[in-house]
């Protein structure tokens, strides 16, 4: 890639490299301020935390009842956000992560649509310095003051752009990059801009998939990865035009799970039996396949990947899959621990940390070489579909019906 | 238990050997692969289709749905699983002319099976269609006429007919195991509560939504009818009775060797999820969220009855039948298997027998469609086909008939008719919309 092609692209590489840092600095080392993290991987930085503990499980901080839906955690400055709804409105919730003690709400109308699910919210809110951004499963955005709950700007992308709903709903988190809001809303996304909501980029009206944006460096700007309707692909988030796409088609148009990226290197793997490939993108409009197969299945939340292995859930919701260790390169099993379900896995300090689909919890070193973890506990019941979230020592996990545990997991 | 359990065991394994045995009786024959076609490669037409390549005998020439991202999804399993590259279609009729099928899987909603079998049998096309065979009774008997006609053979997929613990069960019942059974209870019982209406939308991207309809009423497009929602859809499917029931129900008339009920009556409504709402704006379904249905044979009484709220925890078994003979009650179930608990709970010994189901989703599927193949290759009675099948499917259908005319029906089934009734009767058929023409 040529970087002075002309002088709009050295501008536009200046502008991005200043919004590339312009994100990160209003968050403290140990928050998670979004879906997968500061560093979208599912990996935290955390070391000093337990990963030992009784067969009664880590002390339990608090507890709490957020209503239906799988909406993971967003930490920051002492808050944490979650969604859930209850009688068919759909609730922001801002508490206090130390006590759980609600600091605000916000509600809003939106149909549970429990179709084939539990239903509720399945998007995670988005901390970005002193603001929060979500998004309902029928485009409710919203952007609000994280201290206050006041609603800074709002609205229906759905109804504004006339972009069709996915079956299930949009269920991706909002990314924020430098000034935009990107939403996989759309074929291929969809941009505003963070501050006012206007919109900067719209994508084709086809059905959207499921995953959340994931922004990944290129040589002179950032592309966002996109599970839409029929394909992957990734547009340039500055135009909004499409770059790269696998044709990747799954039952239900349930391109759920966010990819895995290391460098050019990106590893899609959805569920209903299809499988994952690992490609290699360049500079044209496909990737390279470097191999596929049916070892992985990623139905929902996706692997993390650790030294060259990726650590995730195979197999569809209701037939207790295992989970699996695979060489990221290869796409060889390494090892299936049977029984799992569609839990989700995050990690921290090269250890697992993982929740079952029936809520047990697990804590294992992220190894090749086996799983045996070295703490475990049934923390909830009833359905676990959501990652768990680790920042500052407490461990965030919830089920689908909205039952909150917080488990204090500092070290003494 | 254990005399009588080791003897059911080793007749399952025998039954194993002979489904082991089904490539040497092929191999008298040219076992070539059958040009296959699938009408309604959804979830289950997939299931469907998954068994014919297994089976080594399909080449898939063709995958017809109203929604192309249906057809996408199972051609790209297709090629998956063998290779293929069978080309899509929107209308059953231009896949039948085009890809000139020899087999046909039919597992579009309920309100298609009869059009699409017929099409499928006159265009030549041994045919295997989901179950119940109709959406009513005379389109039901159109198909066995058509299947008559045609000479081809017709599986209907009432997987239960071959599963190996319904087939030992069955003959535990036959050698009075349960004693005289005097009355049979069907059931099928889930949670559930009210049920708000979600709002209409557009069809997904492409799809032929008045295709969809064909014959059955329009109405606009809700994301709870497609995909996979058509079943507690009065206009496509007949609820919980005609998915649930009709298994059950076949495996009475395994039993009872197909014997016609004099009187069917049945009762139910929606009053947990609510009154059916259907607007420009929004709908529910319109499914009653109970129902019981009563068969009065001249032998015995059968009762079904379901429920989608309360579950069933103050019983042992949540779906099945229960047989209830002399010496005790033979439940009959799922993933459960069947299990007989004498009457003397005191001196009888529960007897047990698990399930063998093809799993994720419990079935029997391989077994039928080695049935079918082999009643293609030999001429043998297919385990399933379209008489038995028929005879089986009648019985949900009259018991929504007298669900919706709010009154008992006298039924002649010799004549294939309500007795004194021509209200009734009328609702054997029913309206078409223009072009669809009810079959004869």
């Amino acid at each position: 890639m040529s970087l002075a092609r002309s002088p709009l692209s050295r501008w536009a590489l200046a502008a991005w490299a200043f919004a590339g840092l312009a994100a990160p600095p209003a968050v403290t080392a140990a928050d998670w301020p979004c879906w997968r993290g500061p560093k979208r991987n599912g990996v935290s930085d955390e070391t000093d935390w337990l990963d030992r503990w009784p067969a009664e499980g880590p002390p339990v901080a608090w507890k709490a009842s957020v209503g239906t839906g799988y909406s993971s955690f967003a930490v920051a400055g002492g808050r944490v956000f979650t969604l859930g709804n209850t009688d068919h409105t759909d609730t922001v919730f801002c508490l206090d992560a130390e006590t759980g003690k609600l600091l605000w709400s916000h509600a809003y109308p939106a149909d549970l649509g429990d179709r084939f699910f539990a239903g509720g919210p399945t998007s995670t809110p988005t901390v970005d310095g002193d603001r929060v951004f979500t998004l309902g499963r029928w485009g409710d955005c919203f952007c609000f003051e994280a201290a206050t709950g006041k609603v800074i700007w709002t609205k229906n992308v759905a109804t504004e752009t006339g972009i069709r709903v996915p079956g299930w709903g949009f269920s991706g988190s909002p990314l924020v990059h430098g000034d935009r809001l990107v939403l996989n809303v759309g074929e291929a996304g969809l941009a505003l801009e963070k501050a006012t909501g206007r919109r900067v980029w719209l994508s084709g009206n086809q059905e959207a998939g499921y995953s959340t944006p994931l922004p990944v460096p290129r040589g002179d700007g950032w592309d966002i990865l996109l599970g839409s309707g029929k394909a992957y692909l990734a547009v340039d988030v500055a135009t909004g035009k499409e770059r790269w796409r696998i044709r990747w088609v799954t039952q239900y148009g349930c391109n759920a799970a966010d990819p895995v990226v290391d460098g050019d290197r990106v590893f899609i793997s959805t569920g209903y039996g299809k499988g994952g490939v690992l490609l290699r993108s360049g500079d044209g409009p496909e990737p390279e396949v470097i191999w596929r197969g049916k070892v992985l299945a990623t139905q929902m939340s996706p692997s993390v990947l650790i030294d060259g292995h990726l650590y995730g859930a195979d197999g569809d919701t209701g037939k207790q899959g295992p989970l699996k260790c695979v060489v990221f390169a290869t796409g060889e099993e390494r090892w299936a621990h049977p029984g799992f379900g569609t839990g989700a896995v995050t990690a921290a300090a090269g250890r697992l940390i993982a929740l079952s689909e029936r809520g047990e919890l697990m804590v294992a070193p992220a190894t090749p070489k086996g799983f045996a973890p070295t703490a475990r506990a049934q923390v909830l019941g009833g359905q676990c579909w959501t990652v768990p979230v680790l920042a500052h020592g407490r461990l965030f996990c919830r089920n689908a019906e909205g039952d909150v545990v917080c488990l204090d997991v500092r070290k003494p | 238990m254990a005399t009588w359990n080791r003897r059911r065991v080793l007749a399952a394994g025998a039954a194993a050997a002979a489904w082991g045995a089904a490539p040497a009786v092929r191999a008298a024959h040219p076992a070539r692969r059958y040009r296959t076609a699938v009408i309604g490669p959804g979830w289950w037409g997939r299931n469907i289709l998954k068994e014919a390549i297994a089976a080594g005998r399909a080449q898939v020439v063709g995958l017809c749905d109203p929604d192309p991202n249906v057809v996408e999804v199972a051609a790209d399993q297709v090629a998956d699983l063998c290779g293929d590259t069978p080309k899509p279609y929107a209308d059953f009729r231009e896949l039948l002319e085009q890809s000139k099928p020899e087999v046909v899987i039919v597992a579009s909603p309920d309100h298609w099976h009869a059009l699409q079998t017929i099409a499928a049998l006159k265009a030549g096309a041994h045919v295997y269609v989901e179950k119940p065979t109709g959406h009513t009774v005379r389109e039901s008997r159109a198909m066995v006429k058509a299947a008559r006609e045609a000479g081809r053979v017709v599986q209907v997929g009432l997987h239960r007919r071959v599963g190996p613990h319904h087939a030992s069960a069955m003959r535990f019942l036959k050698e009075g195991g349960a004693g005289t059974v005097g009355m049979v209870r069907l059931f099928a019982h889930y949670g559930g509560g009210a049920e708000r209406p979600a709002p209409n939308g557009d069809p997904p991207e492409g799809m032929d939504w008045d295709l969809y309809c064909g014959p059955a009423p329009k109405r606009p497009f809700n994301r709870r009818i497609h995909p996979g929602g058509f079943r507690q859809f009065l206009d496509f499917a007949n609820g919980q009775l005609g998915d649930w029931g009709v298994h059950w129900l076949d495996q009475v008339m395994m039993w009872a060797d197909g014997a016609s009920p004099r009187r069917v009556y049945s009762t139910g409504g929606r009053p947990v999820r609510g009154a059916p709402v259907l607007t420009d704006r929004e709908q529910t379904t319109d499914a009653p969220d109970h129902q019981v249905a009563v068969y009065e044979f001249d032998a015995f009484t059968c009762v079904w009855e379901h429920r989608q709220f309360a579950a069933n925890q103050a019983e042992k078994h949540g779906i099945g039948a229960y047989f209830y003979g002399s010496k005790g009650t033979l439940h009959l179930g799922w993933r459960d298997g069947w299990t007989f608990y004498p009457a003397n709970a005191k001196g009888g010994q529960v007897l047990h027998e698990d399930a063998q189901l093809q799993e994720p989703d419990g079935h029997n599927l391989k077994l039928l469609w080695a049935d079918f193949l082999a009643a293609i290759d030999t001429g043998s009675a297919p385990a399933a086909g379209i008489e038995r099948a028929h005879r089986s499917s009648v019985l949900p259908l009259l018991g929504m008939l007298s669900l919706k005319i709010g009154r008992s029906l006298r039924w002649d089934g010799e004549k294939e008719e309500i007795v004194g009734d021509p209200e009734a009767n009328a609702l054997l058929a029913r309206p078409y919309r223009a072009p669809w023409t009810y079959p004869a």
